[in-house]
């Protein structure tokens, strides 16, 4: 590849850092073509990174969609082998309350059963001891292969496949402009937001695989894909209450879904359309708060007595019917649109609808028409071939890190699965820890800002749950951003810029849930930093 | 239990207090649920940095006049210019009194370091730790040698030595080991402050250091190196000193704060030494108020036996240290129930940026000029509130939570002992 950034050229450039966009990239690459992967932010930012992190059964769209759980409990079964260190088993479980109608039960179990999704009716009392965190006042309920999926490792770990199989991929890198020759995309032209720079890059076909945002690259393209913004807010509490995954039996609802993950739980969503000016900056309100803990109590009464550690709010690309532009007849399924064909604009395709559970099978239908318009013929493995840090067990990998300190390798395993083996080397000072709730330490952050493309604090979180403890950051984010300035990031002035906007970041996760211990700790945190460390967010910064 | 006083609350503010009331043979008893906000200072106590509405403020006392335009509730307002300026003058002697060395005065802020390398202005300075008049202009060293522990995460020598270079000070950056520190290697969260200080209060480690420092600063004038030393010795910067002949200063360190807690062991020890009770890890629960007038208070540990007192002195700090407790619609003070003003809309507690002014951090427990607390409009006749607890005020904005807590415990204090008839 030529040193021109500006006339590089490419077979295909992928717009979107989510799952969507990773794993196109990654089928891509693994197909042979010359991929671009362009971010305007940092990877899994969008509603990759902003959902349940569910691995779906497929369960819960059993009675209402049949085709979308079919979809779902395939790709559930791929995932569980290809990406092995991003997925939890835990199954799940459908409860029926006092409340809910019971003959819905014999309804689900049937639907799940002719998609294909193992539905087993369990007793209550068999519930209860299989899940001690259930509401006791069940009176039914169904065992459905449910897990727990994580979306950055997931988004993470395309990202890595794809460029060890010759992708380029750049974060930070915002389209401006998509570039047309007539009838014909050419190209995007893009705002670098690290060096301020505009670049062009060309390529014979540019996927649009921007989520929600997707409605505005296709309109910089010239065509018109109907979107409509649907805000879900969901809730992390501090502990994990549940080990299985718990769903209300019942037609799909707000705030229904409690999901394990690592040391916390979430529960979610609400589901309200919003303005397209807003997607930017989701703000949860505290009426879906109190909503989300109303909810959430009837599955799990202990959360009435859990600590909540953040609020956050994603936006589903939902996309209306092309022969509907009223936009009433949403469709939650694949959308695969080849505009050559749709708007007669050539060299364009957007991927959008579907959900993380289907990213995969949304790549592979991508790529297939992005070969078909090159004329490629190769076909596609990710199905079959595991992710990196999925190809090894972790009894193996254990071996290979055995030097170090017990909670930090299972940790690190848990995170990084066989790609945990680069921190084989740490030496003692490396093992130092960063960050006490998350077992995160120095040689984990140094491999992070090393191979992982970290650019600030918040990127560091993602690759490696620096901040998402219990404690939210409170002296971790100090500690990494001096190791990050030691490491030679960057100076100690955007040093502590970076620190002034993580925090910043996490207390828009803080304030919709800020009493008891949560207020406690804001408290503290404006003590240590304001007061203790004198930091403060410039005027530029905060605009 | 029969006291004169039960003061509950074993932070700064108890502890002054406390401390005040004893001297003058009150018979005291600290109740204390164990941490306060010592165990996170910064080595300094502020006074008064800045207004409610941002402009800073260099000479704390000239600026109560517009303070009292600004903010009508501020403790220091109900403490007025004559009464803030008699107790000013008192502190820097108590505070020796009880064995804990500051340099400052009221009059002008002087200037600390931070752990991030910033100069935040001040009132008071623990002794040893690096401070000056001003933020800007000459230093009186030409060149600093900074050292710091390898591993230990908490320090930031790389941001201080940013900062002294701006100020034309040459810097150089050491990190040390010493075989001593070995074994808190061994588990990788044991590197912490409160951890490293124990080891150096071993006089062959602090020697041993003395020589690390002296074979390898250089010509540096000056050695600048963590706040990890002297938990319970007041002689450990002395020591090193002498051996590596030079001076040597400190800076903070993030939390937990090593000199914060050679201050309150300080304060509790000489407390006890004056014949106060101190119950640590005790939590009052509930009182009994008759008349207006509080009769009983009862602990967790003590149950149902009562502790009986002249007079109480509320000093539980704020939401952190669980003085204040908030729940989704509601703030309230836990001991008393005593009146807190708030807005019943949780969304206007809050900014939306964290670095801007927080409404929660004023909340607090609304009281009469003299510091007695108020339940339904009426004031409590024996019941004196002291320290973050109170509301009207703005620790981190205004940088006035040591002055605050220090002062109103002393007003609280002198106005028990006027009552009595005492000291």
């Amino acid at each position: 590849m030529g040193q021109n950034e500006v006339n590089k050229d490419f077979d295909v450039i992928i717009i979107g850092g989510g799952a969507t966009g990773a794993g196109t990239a990654r089928d891509c690459a693994k197909r042979g073509l010359r991929v671009l992967l362009l971010e305007r932010f940092d990877i899994a930012t969008g509603a990759t990174g902003r959902n349940h992190g569910l691995l779906h059964s497929g369960a819960r769209y059993a009675v209402t969609d049949g085709e979308s759980a079919e979809e779902c409990i395939k790709e559930n079964m791929i995932l569980r082998r290809i990406a092995s260190h991003c997925v939890e088993e835990t199954d799940g479980l459908f409860l029926t309350l006092p409340e809910d109608d019971i003959q819905y039960q014999g309804k689900f179990v049937e639907a799940c059963q002719r998609a294909g999704i193992r539905a087993e009716v369990i007793d209550p009392k068999e519930a209860l001891r299989m899940e001690p965190s259930a509401n006791p006042a069940l009176i039914g309920a169904v065992r459905v292969p449910d897990g727990a999926v994580d979306p950055f490792r997931l988004t993470a770990s395309n990202i890595m496949d794809a460029k060890s199989h010759g992708a380029e991929v750049l974060t930070y890198h915002e389209v401006v402009e998509v570039l047309r020759s007539g009838s014909q995309v050419t190209g995007v032209k893009v705002f670098d937001h690290k060096t301020k720079a505009t670049k062009s890059y060309y390529a014979d076909v540019v996927v649009n695989a921007g989520g929600i945002w997707g409605h505005r690259l296709a309109e910089m393209a010239g065509v018109r894909v109907n979107m409509l913004p649907s805000k879900g807010a969901l809730l992390i509490f501090g502990h994990r209450v549940n080990r299985m995954v718990l769903n209300r039996c019942r037609k799909p609802a707000d705030a229904d879904i409690l999901v394990p993950g690592d040391t916390i739980c979430l529960i979610g969503t609400t589901s309200s359309k919003v303005p397209f000016e807003e997607v930017d900056d989701m703000l949860v309100t505290s009426k879906e708060v109190d909503l989300l803990l109303r909810e959430g109590e009837k599955l799990a009464p202990s959360l009435a007595q859990t600590r909540i550690l953040r609020a956050y709010a994603g936006v589903r690309p939902l996309v209306a019917s092309d022969d509907d532009p009223s936009g009433r007849s949403v469709s939650r399924g694949i959308v695969v649109l080849d505009h050559a064909v749709r708007d007669g604009l050539e060299g364009f395709v957007t991927i959008t609808g579907g959900k993380l559970m289907t990213y995969r099978l949304m790549a592979e239908w991508t790529t297939d028409l992005v070969c078909k318009k090159l004329g490629v013929n190769a076909t596609c493995t990710t199905a079959i071939e595991p992710l990196p840090g999925s190809r090894e067990n972790a009894e193996e990998v254990n071996k290979k890190i055995i030097s170090l300190p017990l909670p930090q390798r299972q940790s690190s395993i848990a995170r990084h699965g066989d790609l945990a083996e680069r921190l084989s080397h740490n030496t003692p000072v490396e093992n130092s820890l960063v960050c006490e709730c998350e077992e995160v330490s120095v040689g984990e952050v140094k491999y992070a800002l090393n191979e992982l493309d970290v650019n600030n604090l918040v990127d560091l979180r993602r690759r490696t749950r620096v901040g998402m403890g219990t404690c939210q950051g409170e002296l971790c984010a100090c500690r990494a951003a001096g190791v990050m300035s030691r490491e030679g990031k960057y100076c100690t002035r955007r040093a502590k810029e970076d620190l002034a906007s993580f925090l910043n970041e996490r207390w828009k996760g803080m304030r919709p849930i800020a009493w008891g211990d949560t207020l406690r700790e804001s408290e503290y945190m404006s003590w240590v930093y304001e007061s203790v460390c004198g930091l403060n967010m410039s005027q530029k910064q905060s605009e | 239990m029969k006291f004169d006083t039960i003061i509950i609350g074993g932070g700064l503010s108890g502890l002054v207090c406390g401390i005040r009331l004893v001297k003058a043979g009150r018979r005291c008893v600290i109740v204390s649920a164990g941490q306060s906000a010592l165990h996170f200072s910064s080595g300094s106590f502020d006074l008064l940095n800045a207004l409610p509405d941002g402009s800073p403020v260099e000479c704390p006392l000239e600026a109560l006049g517009q303070l009292a335009l600004q903010a009508p509730e501020h403790p220091y307002v109900k403490l007025g210019v004559e009464r803030m300026k008699a107790l000013l003058a008192e502190v820097p002697a108590f505070f020796a009194g009880a064995g804990v060395a500051v340099e400052g005065q009221g009059v002008r802020n002087h200037y600390r370091m931070t752990p991030l390398g910033a100069w935040h202005p001040t009132w008071l300075t623990l002794k040893d730790f690096f401070c000056c008049g001003s933020p800007e202009g000459k230093l009186p060293w030409r060149k600093a040698a900074i050292f710091n522990i390898a591993g230990f995460l908490d320090f930031y020598a790389e941001f201080i030595a940013g900062d002294l270079k701006k100020r034309g000070v040459e810097c150089s950056v050491h990190l040390f080991n010493m075989d001593a520190l070995e074994h808190l290697r061994k588990n990788p969260s044991e590197m912490r402050s409160a951890n490293i200080a124990r080891v150096f209060e071993k006089q062959e480690n602090l020697e041993r250091l003395g020589e690390i420092l002296r074979d390898e600063a250089g010509d540096a004038e000056v050695v600048l190196l963590p706040a990890v030393f002297g938990l319970e010795r007041a002689d450990a910067l002395a020591c090193l000193r002498r051996v590596a002949n030079r001076k040597v200063m400190l800076l903070p360190t993030l939390p937990p704060s090593v000199p914060g807690i050679r201050t309150q062991l300080q304060l509790k020890k000489y407390f006890q030494d004056c014949g106060g009770v101190y119950m640590l890890g005790d939590t009052v629960m509930k009182a009994e108020v008759e008349d207006g007038h509080v009769v009983r208070v009862y602990s967790y540990n003590h149950g149902n036996i009562p502790f009986v007192a002249d007079d109480v002195v509320l000093a539980t700090g704020s939401f952190f240290s669980q003085g204040l407790i908030a729940e989704p619609g509601r703030v309230y003070e836990p001991v008393f129930g005593l009146d807190v003003k708030y807005p019943e809309e949780r969304e206007q507690w809050f900014d939306l940026n964290f670095f801007n002014r927080q409404a929660y951090q004023s909340f607090g427990v609304e009281t009469d000029g003299g510091f007695r607390g108020m339940r339904g409009g009426k004031v409590l006749d024996n019941l004196y509130v002291a320290g973050a607890v109170l509301g009207g005020f703005n620790a981190v904005k205004e940088g006035c939570g040591g002055g605050v807590s220090i002062l109103t415990a002393l007003a609280v204090a002198q106005q028990i002992m006027d009552k009595r008839k005492i000291g």
